[in-house]
C-alpha cells in the first residue's frame, strides 16, 4: 500500500492547490507533500521488510494489472525523486511567480508520474507514466521558460515524444510475442526469449527513446537550448531526474528483455556514450552562457553514465547507481547557484560577470563546493561514482577507461573557468549592488552540499541499498554470450 | 597478524588537528580577529608535529616497522574493499615530520608575512586544509587514501595560487596548475585500477607481498609504474607537465615555500619510494624516469640563469632539484631521492622565506635588477639565505652536500655520462644561485625610494631554525667515506627497498669530491667576479641577447609552444565542435527526421491542417483523453 501512498500523495496535493490562491500556502503545502513524500520513500528505502507492492487488475480485456512495485534499482530513482523535490520546490520559495497555484500543480504532477514510471511493473504502466512526465513538464517549459520558449519547447516535445512512438511500438511488439492471454508483464517480457536477429532491431526500437531522454550523442540537439529556456525548477526536474528515468528504462526494458540486442550494440553504444563525453566537455569549455555550459557538462556526466551501464559489470552499475544519485544532487545545487547568479546580476552571460566573491563571499564558497563536487573531487559524491564507473570501464577495456577518465581534466577546465570568470576578478562597476545569500539559500544549499559530502565520505548505505539488483543486472548478459557468434556480425 | 602497537592509534590526530583548525577558522572565519587564525592555525600545526614525534618514538619502542591504523570503511563492495586507513612507517613518519615540522614554521612566519592581508584568516584556513590533505597523502595505507590526499593538495594548491584572485593572471596560473595535475592525477587513477585489477587490492602491503609473484620486466607492472608516474610527474612538475610550476609562483610566498618546495611537489617523489617494489619490477620505466629527472634538472637550471624574479629562479631551481630526485629515484636509490627531498624541504624552504623576507622589505619589489646591497640592511636574512645556497650549492658540510652527493655517486656507478651531466647541473645551480645571492644582497642598492629592514621576530626565528637545519640536516646521513653509518638510508629500509648497487671505492669517491669542489669554487669566483667585481646587472627585458641567452630567457619558448600546440587548438576544436557539428550538422539533420517523423504522424491521422501547435496540442489532448478512457472503463 505505501508504494499507492507515495504516487498519489503528489498528485492529490497537486489537485488541491489548484483551488488556493495565497502563493505563501501554495508552496507550504507543495513542500509539506514533497517532505511526506521524501519521509514515506526513505521508510521504504531503509524497511527490513519484504518489498512492499500493489496490484489491482485494471484493463481486464486486455489482461493489464495496475501493478506497482520495486527493486533496488527503482529505490535509488525513488529516493533521488523524493529527495531532490523538496529542494526543487524551496527553489521558488521566497520568490515571486506568477500563476503559482498552477505551476505547482505541475510540479507535483510531474512528480506523480515520474514516481509510477519507477514503480511500474508492467509496460503499459511505464508507458503511461512515461508519457504522462511530459505533459505538466511540457506546461511549465511552455509557459513559465525563458526567450524562444515556444518554438524550443514544441521541439522538445516532438523529440520525446518520436521517441516515445517507437518505444510503443516496441511494447506492442513485445505484447504479440507473450504466450496465452497477452500480458505486458515486465516478469514474462524477461522470459519472451526472443530470437537473436530479432533482437538486434528491436534494440533500436526500444533505445531510442531513451537515448533521446537521457540523452545520448547524437540525439542530444534538444537538451542545451532546452535547458537554457527552461524556467529553475524545470531545468532541477529535466536534469535531476528525467535524465535518469532514461537511465531506468533501458535498464527496465534492454537488459532483461532483449540482452542478445544490447550485446551485439554494447560498443556502439559505449562509444557513442564516450563520443558525447569528450564531445560535450570540448563544447562546454567555449560556451558563454552559464546555463548552457551546465546543460553540455550535464550531457558529459550523462553520457558516462551511460557508458558504464552498457560495460554492465558489477563496478560499472555500482558506479552507475550511485551516480544517479550523486549527479542528481550536484546539478540541482548547480541550477539552484545558476538561479542566484542570473537573480543578482540579470545576466547569464559569463563575459558580463566577475568579481562577485567580492561581494558575496558565502555564495562565491558554497558555489565553489558544488563545482568541486562537480568535477569528482575525492571526498565528494562524485568522486566515489566516477571511480567505480571508470574501474568498471577499465575492466572491459583501459581505452574506454582513459576516455571516459578525460571527464576529469576537461571538467575541471571548463568548471573551473566558469567558477572564476563568474566569481573572481575585479569587482565590476555595472554589479557593484550585489548581496550575498539570503536565509532560504542556506536552506536549499547547506543540505545538498552536505549530502555531497556525506555520501563522498561515506557512500556504504548506498552500496548496501542496491546490492542485490546490480548482481541480478551484471549477469543479464552471461547467457547469451553464447549466441552472439552466430549474428551477422 | 602483527601484535597491536598500544598508542599508536594516536596516529588519527595528525591529520585531525589541521582538519579542526581548517573547519575553526574556515567558519568562523569573520569572526576571529586579526592573527587568532594564524595562531590557531600554527598551533594545530605544531600540535601535529609532536604527535608525529611521540608516534615516531611509539614505533621505535615497540621494535615493530610498521602499524596500520584504520579509520573505517570507506568502500566496501563486492571484491573491492577500501578501508580509511593510516599507515605508521619510517617512510611516512619521515615524510609526517617534514611536513608539521617544516610546515609549522612556515605557518608561524606567515602570522607575520600576511598580517596586513584583509583575508589573512581565509589564508589559514586554506593552508590548514592543506597540511591535512597533505598528511592524508604521507599517511594513507592504500593508493586510494593515497590518492585523496593527493587530489586534496591539487585543490589547496589551486586556491593559493588563486589567493589574490582580483588578478586574472594568478587565477589562469591557479587554473594551469590544477588541470595540469588532472592530467597527471588521470593516468594515476588508471594506474591505481590497474593496481586494483591486478592485486585485488590497492593496500600498499597486500601489493608488496603479491608482487614479488611477479618477474622483472613482467608488462603489466610496467604498464602500472608507467601510469602512477605520469601522476608523479604531473605533481612534481617534471618534463613535460612543469610550466605549471613557475607560474604557481602568484601565490603568496609562504604557499611558494609550503606547497611548491617542500611538500607537496616532493608527493610524487613519495608515492615512487613508496612503490619501490612495484618499480624495481619495471627496469623500463627506471630508465624513463632518468631521462625525465635529468632532463628536467639541467633544463630547468638553464632556465634558472635567466631569470630576473627573485621567486622564478628559485622556482626553476626546485623543478631542477626535483628532477635530481627522480634522477635518485630512476637509479633504484629511492631512498637517497627521499633524503634529498628531506634537505630540500630545509634550504628550499629557507630560500623562499628568505626571499619572502627581501620581497616583505623591498615593498613587494620582487625584480632582482632593482634589489642590491641588502646585505647591511638585513644581516639576519643574509646569513640565512646565504645558508641555503650553500646548501643547495652542494658545499660541504651543508646538508645539500650530502643528498646531492649520494645521487652524484649513484649515477657515477650508473654510468660516467650520466654523472658528467648531472655534475654539470649541479654547476648551473651553483652559478645561478650564487647569480642571485649576488645580485640581491651585494653591490649598491639599486631601488631608489626603498627603505629596506629587517622583518619582525615572528618571521626571523622561523628563518633561523631552518638555517640551522639547512647547515646541519647533512649529518642524519654520514656516509662511511666520513666514518658515518648512513642513518636516514638505514631507517627507511624497513619501507623502502632500494635497489642494490655496488659501493664506489673511498679513493674513487673522494676524488670525485674534490673534483666537483674545484669546479664549484670556480663557479663560485665566476658569479663573484661577474655580479660583484664587474657589477654587471642582466638585460633589461627587450634589450637584444645572444641566440642561445634569448632561448633560455624565454623558457625554451615552451609555454609558448603548449599555447600554439595545446590550448589555442582545443579552443578551435571547441567552436568547431559547437558551430560546425551541433549547429550546422546535427542540429539540423535530427530537427529534419524529427519533423518529418512527426508529418507521417499526422499524416496517418489525416489532420493535415499545417498548424504545427495545433497538432501539438491535439497529441496533449489525444494522450489525456485515452488515458480518461482507459481509467474509466
Amino acid at each position: 500500500m505505501i508504494v499507492l501512498v507515495i504516487l498519489l500523495i503528489p498528485f492529490i496535493t497537486g489537485l488541491l492547490l489548484l483551488l488556493i490562491r495565497n502563493a505563501a500556502t501554495i508552496k507550504l503545502m507543495a513542500l509539506a507533500s514533497a517532505i511526506v513524500n521524501l519521509a514515506a520513500t526513505l521508510s521504504l528505502a531503509f524497511s527490513t521488510q519484504a518489498s512492499s507492492s500493489y496490484s489491482v487488475s485494471w484493463i481486464n480485456f486486455l489482461d493489464i494489472n495496475f501493478a506497482l512495485g520495486y527493486d533496488g534499482t527503482s529505490l535509488i530513482m525513488l529516493s533521488l525523486t523524493s529527495l531532490l523535490f523538496p529542494f526543487i520546490i524551496m527553489a521558488g520559495m521566497k520568490r515571486e511567480q506568477e500563476h503559482p497555484g498552477l505551476l505547482y500543480a505541475l510540479i507535483l504532477f510531474t512528480q506523480s508520474a515520474l514516481i509510477g514510471v519507477f514503480l511500474a511493473q508492467n509496460a503499459f504502466l511505464f508507458y503511461i507514466f512515461w508519457e504522462l512526465t511530459l505533459i505538466p513538464l511540457y506546461f511549465i517549459l511552455l509557459l513559465w521558460g525563458g526567450e524562444g520558449r515556444r518554438n524550443i519547447t514544441f521541439k522538445f516535445f516532438i523529440y520525446t515524444l518520436t521517441g516515445s512512438l517507437f518505444l510503443l511500438f516496441g511494447i506492442i511488439y513485445l505484447y504479440s510475442l507473450t504466450p496465452g492471454l497477452h500480458t505486458t508483464d515486465f516478469s514474462v517480457f524477461s522470459q519472451l526469449n526472443i530470437p537473436a536477429n530479432t533482437q538486434v532491431w528491436l534494440f533500436w526500437v526500444l533505445f531510442i527513446a531513451f537515448a533521446i531522454k537521457m540523452p545520448v550523442f547524437p540525439f542530444h540537439t534538444w537538451q542545451p537550448s532546452t535547458y537554457t529556456m527552461a524556467p529553475t525548477q524545470g531545468v532541477m526536474i529535466l536534469a535531476g531526474v528525467m535524465t535518469k528515468m532514461g537511465i531506468y528504462g533501458a535498464l527496465r526494458f534492454l537488459f532483461p528483455i532483449i540482452p542478445a540486442g544490447v550485446l551485439y550494440w554494447q560498443n556502439t553504444v559505449i562509444i557513442l556514450s564516450l563520443i558525447g563525453v569528450i564531445y560535450a566537455s570540448v563544447i562546454a569549455f567555449r560556451q558563454t552562457n552559464l546555463k548552457t555550459l551546465i546543460a553540455f557538462s550535464s550531457m558529459a556526466h550523462i553520457s558516462l553514465m551511460v557508458a558504464a551501464m552498457f560495460v554492465l559489470n558489477y563496478y560499472a552499475l555500482q558506479g552507475l547507481l550511485f551516480q544517479v544519485l550523486s549527479h542528481g544532487i550536484t546539478i540541482v545545487a548547480l541550477f539552484y547557484v545558476v538561479m542566484l547568479i542570473e537573480e543578482k546580476t540579470g545576466t547569464l552571460e559569463l563575459p558580463k560577470m566577475g568579481g562577485i566573491k567580492l561581494l558575496a563571499p558565502y555564495m562565491a564558497i558554497l558555489f565553489l563546493l558544488i563545482v568541486l563536487g562537480s568535477v569528482a573531487l575525492p571526498l565528494t559524491a562524485g568522486f566515489v561514482g566516477e571511480f567505480l564507473i571508470i574501474t568498471g570501464l577499465f575492466q572491459q577495456s583501459i581505452w574506454f577507461a582513459l576516455f571516459g577518465g578525460f571527464t576529469m581534466v576537461l571538467g575541471a577546465i571548463y568548471m573551473l573557468y566558469a567558477y572564476q570568470r563568474v566569481m573572481l576578478g575585479e569587482k565590476r562597476p555595472d554589479l557593484e549592488n550585489i548581496t550575498d545569500l539570503k536565509r532560504i539559500d542556506y536552506i536549499v544549499l547547506i543540505p545538498l552540499i552536505t549530502l555531497i559530502l556525506v555520501l563522498g565520505i561515506y557512500p556504504q548505505p548506498v552500496f548496501n541499498l542496491v546490492e542485490t539488483s546490480v548482481n541480478t543486472m551484471q549477469n543479464l548478459l552471461v547467457p547469451v554470450a553464447d549466441v552472439l557468434p552466430s549474428l551477422p556480425l | 597478524m602483527v601484535e597491536q602497537i598500544p598508542n599508536i592509534n594516536l596516529a588519527w590526530l595528525v591529520p585531525a588537528f589541521p582538519l579542526l583548525g581548517f573547519l575553526v577558522t574556515g567558519l568562523a572565519n569573520r569572526k576571529l580577529k586579526h592573527n587568532q587564525a594564524g595562531i590557531i592555525a600554527s598551533a594545530m600545526v605544531l600540535l601535529s608535529f609532536l604527535v608525529s614525534v611521540v608516534l615516531f618514538f611509539i614505533l621505535r619502542a615497540s621494535g615493530q616497522n610498521e602499524a596500520t591504523v584504520t579509520l573505517f570503511n570507506w568502500i566496501s563492495i563486492s571484491g573491492m574493499n577500501i578501508p580509511f586507513a593510516l599507515l605508521i612507517d619510517h617512510l611516512s613518519l619521515t615524510m609526517m615530520l617534514i611536513v608539521t615540522g617544516v610546515g609549522a614554521l612556515i605557518h608561524i612566519y606567515s602570522i607575520g608575512y600576511m598580517h596586513d592581508d584583509e583575508r589573512v584568516n581565509s589564508f589559514f584556513a586554506q593552508m590548514n586544509l592543506f597540511t591535512f590533505s597533505m598528511l592524508l597523502l604521507v599517511m594513507g595505507a592504500n593508493y586510494l587514501v593515497l590518492f585523496i590526499g593527493w587530489e586534496g593538495v591539487g585543490l589547496c594548491s589551486y586556491l593559493l595560487i588563486g589567493f589574490w584572485f582580483k588578478n586574472p593572471e594568478y587565477n589562469y596560473a591557479a587554473r594551469k596548475a590544477f588541470v595540469m595535475n588532472r592530467i597527471g592525477d588521470l593516468g594515476f587513477i588508471l594506474g591505481i585500477i590497474l593496481l586494483f585489477f591486478t592485486f585485488k587490492t590497492v593496500t600498499f602491503s597486500e601489493i608488496f607481498v603479491q608482487a614479488s609473484g611477479f618477474q622483472v620486466g613482467a608488462p603489466v607492472i610496467t604498464l602500472i609504474t608507467i601510469l602512477l608516474l605520469v601522476g608523479a610527474v604531473g605533481k612534481s612538475a617534471q618534463i613535460p607537465l612543469f610550466t605549471w610550476l613557475p607560474d604557481a609562483m602568484a601565490g603568496p610566498t609562504p604557499v611558494s615555500a609550503l606547497i611548491h618546495a617542500a611538500t607537496m611537489v616532493t608527493a610524487g617523489i613519495y608515492m615512487i619510494a613508496r612503490s619501490s617494489i612495484l618499480y624495481n619490477l619495471a627496469p623500463l620505466t627506471l630508465n624513463i624516469i632518468i631521462v625525465i629527472g635529468l632532463a628536467t634538472a639541467i633544463i630547468a637550471a638553464l632556465i634558472g640563469l635567466k631569470q630576473n624574479d627573485i621567486k622564478k629562479v628559485l622556482a626553476y631551481s626546485t623543478v631542477s632539484q626535483l628532477g635530481y630526485m627522480f634522477l635518485a629515484l630512476g637509479l633504484g636509490a629511492y631512498s637517497a631521492g627521499v633524503f634529498h627531498v628531506t634537505t630540500h624541504s630545509f634550504f628550499k624552504a629557507l630560500l623562499f622565506l628568505g626571499a619572502g623576507s627581501v620581497i616583505h622589505a623591498m615593498g613587494g619589489e620582487q625584480d632582482i635588477r632593482k634589489m642590491g646591497g641588502l646585505r647591511k640592511k638585513m644581516p639576519l636574512t643574509y646569513f640565512t639565505f646565504l645558508a641555503a645556497t650553500l646548501a643547495i650549492s652542494g658545499i660541504p658540510p651543508f646538508s645539500g652536500f650530502f643528498s646531492k652527493d649520494l645521487i652524484l655517486s649513484k649515477a657515477f656507478e650508473h654510468s660516467i655520462i650520466l654523472y658528467i651531466l648531472a655534475l654539470g647541473g649541479a654547476l648551473i645551480t651553483c652559478f645561478y644561485m650564487f647569480r642571485l645571492l649576488y645580485l640581491v644582497f651585494f653591490g649598491e642598492q639599486r631601488l631608489a625610494g626603498a627603505h629596506p629592514h629587517e622583518a619582525p621576530k615572528v618571521m626571523t626565528i622561523p628563518l633561523i631554525i631552518l638555517s640551522v637545519l639547512s647547515v646541519f640536516g647533512g649529518f642524519l646521513n654520514i656516509p662511511s667515506l666520513f666514518n658515518g653509518d648512513s642513518e636516514f638510508i638505514t631507517f627507511l629500509q624497513t619501507a623502502v627497498v632500494s635497489k642494490a648497487s655496488e659501493e664506489l671505492s673511498h679513493s674513487t669517491e673522494i676524488g670525485l669530491i674534490l673534483g666537483s669542489l674545484l669546479l664549484l669554487g670556480l663557479v663560485i669566483f665566476l658569479a663573484y667576479r661577474t655580479f660583484v667585481s664587474k657589477s654587471i646587472i642582466p638585460a633589461k627585458d627587450g634589450e637584444p641577447m645572444p641566440f642561445f641567452s634569448k632561448l633560455i630567457a624565454n623558457r625554451f619558448y615552451i609555454d609558448e609552444m603548449y599555447t600554439t600546440v595545446f590550448e589555442k587548438p582545443f579552443g578551435y576544436l571547441s567552436d568547431f565542435f559547437y558551430n560546425k557539428v551541433e549547429n550546422s550538422l546535427l542540429d539540423p539533420v535530427v530537427d529534419e527526421i524529427g519533423f518529418t517523423t512527426s508529418r507521417v504522424g499526422t499524416l496517418l491521422r489525416k489532420l493535415q491542417q499545417g498548424n504545427m501547435s495545433f497538432y501539438l496540442f491535439a497529441m496533449v489532448a489525444g494522450i489525456l483523453l485515452f488515458i480518461i478512457f482507459i481509467l474509466i472503463v
